[in-house]
């Protein structure tokens, strides 16, 4: 009997730190049976400690030398068929690569949280018309907002400026925002030199200040300390520069300049609270309050103002949305179709590679038979099998980055420009996890289930039966199950690529109603605080007359909105001749787009009825107005236009009639897939603005005559900037970005998920065929006929393709209607896309079938008796 | 297959086992090691002597319940395998062959000629 106890640490030691699974107990009890014997605390302190030791190094050692092995013969197989190889790891690059390439998009745009203080408080709130489209809110009800929410700890308000920077060399078009004092305090961001806007910044009598961004401070100011003070020439008015942004902030995108409301707030447009001047609320939420609670509140406010100020607010409501569902939401459902585009094509990465794997196993059960009946441990064999395919997928995911880098480089110069967060985009940590995962799921994916079949050999069995009657029916199944789902998941990612085919089919063949090509467009602000209207005609006058005298150029023409760029000024309008409507909201309303005379010349738009302008249609003549066909089908059906009477804005602050001279045919302003909607032009001499859009029709390459124009403008102003100097070809381009992505990433997806699902098929079909050699020789020996051994083989593959097709077809009406918000002119089910798919997917099945099928029946009898 | 060759402590802990019998366990195999060889043993290397044994199907054990004097824990009955044993007569055969003829030399070792000029 022990009198004493083995040393308590010793024990605890032991009991914690043995290798578990090697009966612990036992060894423990050994030694402490042995201690009864030696009874040194020293000897059991050392025998204990050795003994955990060189247990966790033993079993170390064990681990790593059967990991070595299994990698070294991994290795060896690949070497030994380096066509599988191959095959299997380009697969999986083009899968992971294009995963990954998506998943950075999706990450930095949609995923990433937006880069300020609690973004989730952030929440952008604007004003409904009563037709229920957003707009911005009126300067008035955002100072009610302001006023009355208790939502919100701040509610900020700001509107875009694309200001005219002068006094600093080149005059320059800078990106900028208009800004309530609070906007910052919203956003929860402090300039990181200087001061932030103050209450008393956003008083009318105060001084304009500006805070610049980092990036502008260094690359205009030199970075200097010093430029906090000075003055910046804003639209030739002096902002003082009082604070600059830290380095990489921005809202929404980069701006350049952040400019006080002060020269605005007492201007009479803006005290007009039926005119929404274009700015956005942006609040930042009290703790624990929602959205939804937010956008009520707003909501009832707007109410209460409807009913103080009907004259105004009749039909006018509150939207809120968080702030980055909002800065996203149009690209959002192209980036999510896109997702699930590329899940898609990683799965049918994976089903490929499974099924190769599967058909390979069934080619080695011969070999791990005779593992297994030579004492070969299940658990090993597995283990190998999926080291070999974890080694296959990390290849494959190796490789798979490269695909990614280039392929988002790609993706990003094809995103449509505006998309919000691009420049955040990048190949990072997150993206090469996700590549990382992605490729370990494959290779646990795809190796398990031959992982599973080969440790289901059953020895003895296999061994005997020597000759390869081949795989066993369960690695068939398993193999058409792989492959159908392959075949559906193929037949989707058709159907979408067809259906965005045929959008951007439908879209190149709208009537524009005008030309693009051959058109330069440039953005052109006349500098001066508040220049008079017949300054601003002399200008433009002298402007257009300098580009027409560029060689090259035919015509030159400015306009205060182009087609497809969208409309700058909309307005509600009434007619003489027909009853003014009882409330505000059934007032039409219009785009109002001051033109001089060449400008339907330009764009090549087509005059229907009456005259253009001329040059007499100036200040001080009779006012006139031109329509476009859907103004004057809406206005007056059925009647003459011509010499109707036509006024713009509210009928009580009656302003002076126009006539209508002439109808021009419809132009698409709001982009290629909205309507035309009704249309007011008017002269530019009647109706001058500061900042137009010159448009000019050349008969060279209009890129190559925009240094002339540069020089045109210095030479009419020298701090007079240009700014968007695009071809309109261009900005016709730039309006279909989305759809065109669309269409490249799923053909692109779809011509790979094709090729993988052919090559599987094609795959499947020969492996059956040289399986069944022998049975096909003996057929053939008994007199079938070649033609019937091919259909016979062409019966297995080609049934696996149309069972897939059908899922496939019943998948992609599930899956298209995600589509719809892309789609123009298409439904989502259309017919004709599908039944056009449905047959390309079946022919190359039926080729990849074929090819196999063929060789069969070439093979001779007795080549094929001779196989054995 | 030919038998697995046996490392000496492998060997050692094997006929010791085959000795022992029924009365294979740990702390025995241990005493009995230490009594006949007259080497101390680790028990961190007699341990991982049994499961590389137990790995290379030389050695097999099953456990049974424990004493007192070890706190009830249980205790692992060691017994080597066919294949075990097929590895000792081989080792010994080894041996043997080795030794052939030369136990009379052991007395008093081989001499060598001395070289010329040294």
């Amino acid at each position: 009997v022990r009198s004493r106890r083995p040393p308590r640490l010793a024990g605890w030691l032991l009991r914690r730190l043995l290798p578990r699974g090697r009966d612990a107990d036992a060894i423990r009890g050994d030694l402490i049976e042995d201690f009864g014997r030696h009874g040194s605390a020293a000897w059991f302190y050392r025998d204990a400690l050795s003994t955990i030791v060189q247990g966790h190094r033993y079993r170390r050692m064990l681990t790593f030398e059967s990991l070595v092995q299994d990698l070294r013969y991994a290795l060896r197989g690949m070497r030994k068929a380096p066509g599988f190889a191959l095959v299997v790891i380009v697969t999986l690059a083009l899968g992971v690569g294009a995963s990954t390439a998506i998943f950075s998009i999706v990450n930095g745009v949609l995923l990433r949280p937006l880069p300020l203080p609690e973004p989730d408080r952030l929440a952008w709130a604007n004003e409904t018309n009563g037709r229920g489209q957003t707009v911005s809110v009126s300067w008035m009800n955002y100072l009610d907002w302001r006023a009355r929410a208790h939502s919100f700890e701040t509610l900020a308000a700001s509107r875009s400026a694309p200001f005219a920077l002068t006094g600093m060399g080149q005059a320059r078009r800078l990106t900028g925002r208009i800004v309530t004092a609070n906007f910052f305090k919203a956003l929860g961001v402090q300039p990181a030199l200087g001061r932030d806007f103050s209450e008393a910044d956003e008083r009318g009598a105060s001084a304009p200040v500006a805070i610049v961004s980092h990036e502008f401070w260094q690359r205009q100011l030199n970075g200097d300390p010093a430029a906090l003070g000075r003055a910046l020439v804003l639209d030739a008015r002096a902002y003082v520069i009082v604070g600059v942004m830290p380095a990489g902030f921005r809202y929404l995108r980069p701006y350049d300049v952040f400019a006080s409301a002060a020269p605005l707030v007492d201007a009479e447009w803006m005290r007009d609270r039926g005119n929404h001047q274009g700015f956005v609320a942006v609040g930042r939420l009290r703790r624990g309050v929602t959205v939804e609670a937010a956008a009520q509140e707003l909501r009832a406010i707007s109410s209460d103002l409807t009913r103080e100020y009907p004259a105004t607010n009749a039909g006018i409501g509150a939207v809120v949305e968080p702030l980055a569902a909002r800065l996203v939401s149009q690209v959002r459902q192209t980036l999510l179709v896109l997702l699930g585009a590329v899940g898609l094509l990683l799965l049918i990465a994976c089903a490929n590679v499974a099924g190769l794997l599967v058909a390979r196993g069934a080619a080695r059960r011969h070999e791990l038979a005779v593992r297994v009946a030579l004492g070969g441990r299940r658990s090993r064999i597995a283990a190998q099998v999926l080291v070999e395919s974890l080694l296959l997928s990390f290849s494959g995911g190796t490789l798979g980055v490269i695909v990614a880098a280039v392929l988002l480089r790609a993706l990003i110069a094809a995103a449509p420009p505006d998309t919000p967060r691009l420049d955040e985009v990048g190949l990072d940590r997150a993206a090469l996890v996700f590549a990382a995962l992605a490729a370990t799921a494959c290779g646990l994916l795809f190796g398990l289930l031959p992982a599973m079949q080969a440790s289901s050999v059953s020895g003895q069995q296999l061994v005997i039966r020597t000759r390869a009657a081949g795989s066993s029916a369960s690695s068939h199944r398993l193999r058409r199950t792989l492959l159908a789902a392959e075949t559906a998941l193929a037949l989707v990612l058709l159907a979408g690529a067809g259906l965005m085919v045929r959008t951007l089919g439908r879209l190149t063949d709208v009537d524009l109603g005008f030309t693009p090509d051959h058109v330069l467009t440039v953005a052109v602000s006349i500098p001066g605080t508040e220049p008079s209207d017949a300054e601003l005609v002399a200008q433009t006058d002298a402007m257009l007359s300098r580009a027409r005298a560029i060689p090259g150029v035919t015509a030159a023409a400015a306009g205060f909105s182009i087609p497809i760029d969208g409309s700058n000024w909309n307005s509600v309008f009434w007619v003489a001749d027909k009853p003014v409507p009882a409330t505000h909201e059934n007032l039409p309303s219009a785009a109002m787009i001051p033109v001089t005379p060449d400008y339907f010349t330009v764009l090549g738009t087509q005059l229907t009825k009456g005259r253009r302008f001329t040059d007499a249609d100036r200040a001080g003549a009779a006012r006139v107005a031109i329509v476009n066909s859907a103004l004057a089908a809406r206005m007056w059906p059925g009647e003459d236009p011509i010499g109707k009477r036509i006024a713009q804005g509210w009928p009580e602050r009656h302003q002076a009639w126009s006539e209508v001279v002439g109808v021009v045919a419809d132009m698409k302003f709001e982009g290629i897939a909205e309507a035309a909607g009704m249309a007011l032009y008017m002269p530019f001499g009647q109706q001058p603005a500061a900042s137009y859009l010159l448009v000019a029709r050349t008969i060279v390459d209009p890129r190559s005559i925009v240094p002339a124009i540069q020089q045109a403008a210095g030479g009419v102003n020298p701090d007079m900037p240009l700014a968007r100097i695009l071809t309109m070809d261009a900005i016709l381009g730039e309006s279909l970005a989305r759809q065109r992505l669309a269409r490249l990433v799923l053909s692109v997806f779809a011509a790979v998920a094709l090729t993988l699902a052919s090559i599987g098929l094609f795959g499947f079909v020969s492996h059956t065929v040289t399986e069944r050699r022998h049975e096909l020789g003996v057929r053939m020996a008994l007199g079938a006929t070649r033609a019937r051994i091919v259909r016979q083989v062409l019966a297995g593959g080609v049934g696996t393709a149309v069972a897939g097709a059908g899922v496939g077809v019943a998948l992609s009406l599930a899956l298209t209607r995600s589509l719809a918000d892309l789609l123009y002119g298409v439904e989502p089910f259309d017919a004709a896309t599908f039944a056009s798919v449905t047959a390309i997917l079946l022919g190359v099945a039926v080729l990849a079938c074929a090819i196999p099928a063929w060789r069969a029946s070439r093979t001779g009898i007795t080549g094929a008796l001779r196989a054995d | 297959m030919p038998p697995a060759y046996l490392g000496e402590f492998e060997q050692q802990v094997l006929l010791v086992a085959v000795r022992l019998g029924d009365e294979a366990f740990g702390p025995a195999i241990a005493q009995e090691l230490e009594r006949r060889a007259g080497r101390r043993v680790s028990r961190g290397a007699l341990y991982t002597t049994f499961d590389r044994l137990e790995d290379k199907r030389l050695l097999r054990w099953r456990t049974v319940p424990g004493t007192e004097a070890r706190d009830g824990l249980p205790r692992r009955l060691y017994a080597p395998t066919a294949a075990g044993l097929a590895a000792l007569r081989a080792a010994r055969e080894v041996v043997r062959n080795l030794w052939d003829g030369l136990d009379s030399r052991l007395v008093t070792g081989p001499r060598l000629k001395k070289e010329p000029g040294r």
